[in-house]
């Protein structure tokens, strides 16, 4: 027997593929319905993955989706949405359940291009799905693969610099049961390009939502591409996303990830592959846990080609009976001299009840590499607590600028200062519940 | 303004404050000597309120209120103040919005309106020129990589801000150099009312040549066991401390 999880949802989709999606499906091209039969056969006997799976060892995904998530209708009317970063000046893309809301989304700039599902006829842009990722053996990747309902495509041409943000707001609105959300993106930057992605996540809605997102990014040579992932989503919504980056030589790549919803689910999994010499890969991320919240943050720096720098700094606060994950792992190929890999993960834990397993994996399979690992648990500083009371400053305030500061070497390098303002805000509303006290 | 009955402590058991019976009123300069491990510091400790000191007997009344049943911060907002002998570093927070957070909880537990971006700013600039304490160091966090006498003036600069009606200040002098101290001296000076009252715990009388005490008291063995006025002091720099233990052969 597979070691998969095969519940209510999994026979729902199983039902669903030949019934529903692939009639809906049929002007796509023979090779896209051939590469989402071969990911559906493969879901179809993996399951979705239980805890048996050494990469979902911690998220259990048996117990933390139990809700019947089922395809909804599209053509649901939405509501005037609220502005989730009122000053950030950027180009806006909104999508709504998956779906481009066209009317409320700018045109980019010259030299970039939004496209919509149309890009699937571009065999050019067709064919590059599933070719980043690089890992075939993944269900929840599969799963995406064979049900996505929605492609887009983020192209940045050659020696492009796009001097404003590109904002791809996330919206989860208006579903009238739980509701599942599959869709995937492509992003292109070629060569000597620059670009700033920030992409939201938020949801105004009372029903439960899974979204199963996919992102493949290919940085041609010398690309710079900043991106910043913030998650504000509330209670119900479940966000498996997936993130596959592959760097061509001398590329940058700069991504900074926040969880600091109420998200009850949040897998991250963010894989780079750096393809060739040169490349600069910087990953950091904050995540603040409360209630019963699960985060999940899995990262990859494949380093395959020599004179590669990779850096990684995660933090968390855990509060109440919130869980979350840190697997980083970080590969050296034999090839892969004069590798510079530096990777730190530090966590606070602000209740009895509450649980993080950190797990660094680095493998080095080069000799001449400048490699380094960390990872802390702890509380916070009592002294500083003391010293911050007996100022005056009462035992709340005291923690809540204490966090601040532990987290602050990860906000402090947001370079949008009105995504800063943001961040700053989503962590004050996280603090502000109870759980500071009750710790 | 504080008055200290028959106060005991205890920390993991062991008993280091064995019945000390104190009073300070308003416009007062004390200051308490003592060798190490006489129970100096934890005096300063319990009278801010730090939890790892067990009170065991006694009591202390801060302008009559039971300073003991007091949080902290409480006693802070009171207008307690301790200069903490190993002032603690905190990284990522910022002096300005550390003095300006506690300047707030304090003002609201006043009933005062909070104080503007702008008077903040200046009362800072004005009481970091009193301590000669630079703006590169205020504007950096909470004592994060500073020398032992830039924290120190650290902090006088934040009682010079907090304006506290009683300071404690637990070995001030400890680390630093006649400059440093003759500025920290002069800061103390420049902040001494008739409203307000010192305590100062040291363990030379080097610092009293520079912060004139009214009174002079002797913790020995968690017991004072000599007070008088300021000569006391170069009594006991002269004698030294085995004086003490010939002055009182049962302790």
């Amino acid at each position: 027997m597979e070691r998969g999880v095969y519940n209510n949802f999994y026979n729902y989709l199983i039902d669903n593929f030949e019934r529903e999606h692939l009639p809906e499906r049929h002007l796509e091209s023979p090779a896209l319905l051939a590469k989402r039969a071969s990911a559906f056969q493969f879901f179809n006997l993996k399951g979705l993955p239980s805890s048996r799976y050494e990469e979902w060892k911690f998220t259990n995904l048996n117990r933390l989706l139990k809700q019947e998530f089922t395809f909804q209708p599209e053509n649901e009317p939405y509501h005037t949405l609220p502005e989730e970063i009122p000053d950030l000046n950027a180009f806006k893309i909104v999508l709504i359940n998956g779906k481009l809301a066209p009317e409320i989304s700018d045109v980019l700039p010259e030299g970039a291009s939004f496209l919509g599902s149309t890009a699937l006829d571009d065999p050019d842009y067709a064919e590059k799905i599933g070719s980043i990722t690089a890992d075939p053996e993944n269900p929840m990747l599969a799963l995406n693969t064979a049900f996505f309902k929605h492609f887009y495509v983020l192209h940045i041409r050659t020696k492009v610099v796009i001097e404003k943000p590109i904002h791809i707001a996330h919206v989860i609105t208006g579903n009238n049961s739980a509701a599942f959300i599959p869709y995937r993106m492509l992003v292109l930057a070629e060569e000597l390009s620059e670009t700033t992605v920030v992409e939201t996540f938020n949801s105004y809605t009372n029903h439960p939502a899974l979204i199963s997102y996919v992102n493949e990014q290919k940085l041609h040579p010398s690309a710079v591409f900043d991106s910043y992932v913030v998650n504000a989503l509330n209670e119900d919504i479940y966000l498996v996303h997936q993130r596959e980056v592959v760097q061509h030589a001398n590329s940058v790549f700069n991504n900074i990830n926040i969880s600091a919803g109420n998200a009850a689910l949040t897998r991250n999994e963010l894989n780079c592959r750096l393809a060739d010499s040169g490349t600069e890969t910087n990953l950091l991320g904050t995540y603040i846990t409360t209630d019963r919240q699960h985060v999940d943050n899995h990262t990859l720096a494949d380093h395959q080609a020599p004179n590669c720098h990779s850096s990684e700094l995660y933090k968390g606060i855990m509060m109440d009976r919130s869980h979350a994950v840190f697997n980083g792992k970080v590969y050296v190929h034999p090839e892969a001299q004069k590798t510079n890999a530096f990777q730190q993960n530090n966590n606070v834990l602000l209740s009895e009840q509450a649980v993080i397993n950190s797990k660094p994996q680095l493998e080095i399979f080069a000799d001449d590499v400048k490699c380094s690992h960390g990872s802390t648990v702890g509380q916070l500083n009592d002294e500083a607590v003391f010293y911050l009371k007996s100022r005056g400053i009462g035992e709340e305030s005291a923690k809540r600028l204490l966090v601040e500061a532990f987290v602050s070497d990860v906000h402090s390098r947001i370079r949008i200062p009105a995504l800063k303002d943001y961040v700053y805000e989503l962590l004050r509303l996280k603090l502000q519940s109870e759980s500071l006290i009750t710790a | 303004m504080l008055k200290i009955n028959d106060l005991q402590t205890a920390i993991d058991g062991k008993e280091i404050l064995k019945g000390i019976t104190l009073q300070v009123n308003s416009g007062e300069i004390h200051a308490i000597m003592g060798p190490n491990g006489s129970g100096k510091s934890t005096l300063a400790s319990v009278l801010a309120g730090n939890e790892s000191y067990q009170v065991t007997s006694g009591t202390v009344e801060f302008d009559g209120k039971d300073l003991l049943q007091m949080a902290p911060e409480e006693r802070a907002r009171e207008g307690l103040f301790l200069a903490f002998q190993y002032p603690v570093e905190i990284p990522g927070v910022s002096n300005s919005t550390f003095l300006k957070t506690a300047l707030e909880e304090i003002h609201a537990h006043k009933g005062l309106p909070p104080l503007s971006a702008k008077e903040f700013l200046k009362r800072l600039k004005e009481k970091q020129e009193l301590v000669d304490l630079k703006t590169s160091l205020v504007n950096r966090s909470v004592n994060e990589g500073f020398s032992g006498g830039e924290k120190k003036r650290n902090e006088i600069l934040q009682m010079a801000m907090l304006d506290p009606k009683l300071a404690i200040l637990d070995e001030t002098d400890s680390g630093l150099d006649i400059d440093a101290l003759r500025t920290v001296a002069s800061g103390v000076n420049k902040l001494r009312t008739e409203n307000n009252a010192f305590l100062v715990i040291t363990h030379y009388q080097r610092l009293l040549e520079y912060i004139i005490p009214d009174f002079v008291h002797i913790l020995y063995d968690g017991k004072i066991i000599r007070s008088g006025s300021k000569e006391l002091a170069l009594e006991l720099e002269e004698k030294g401390y085995d004086w003490i233990r010939e002055v009182r052969p049962e302790v």
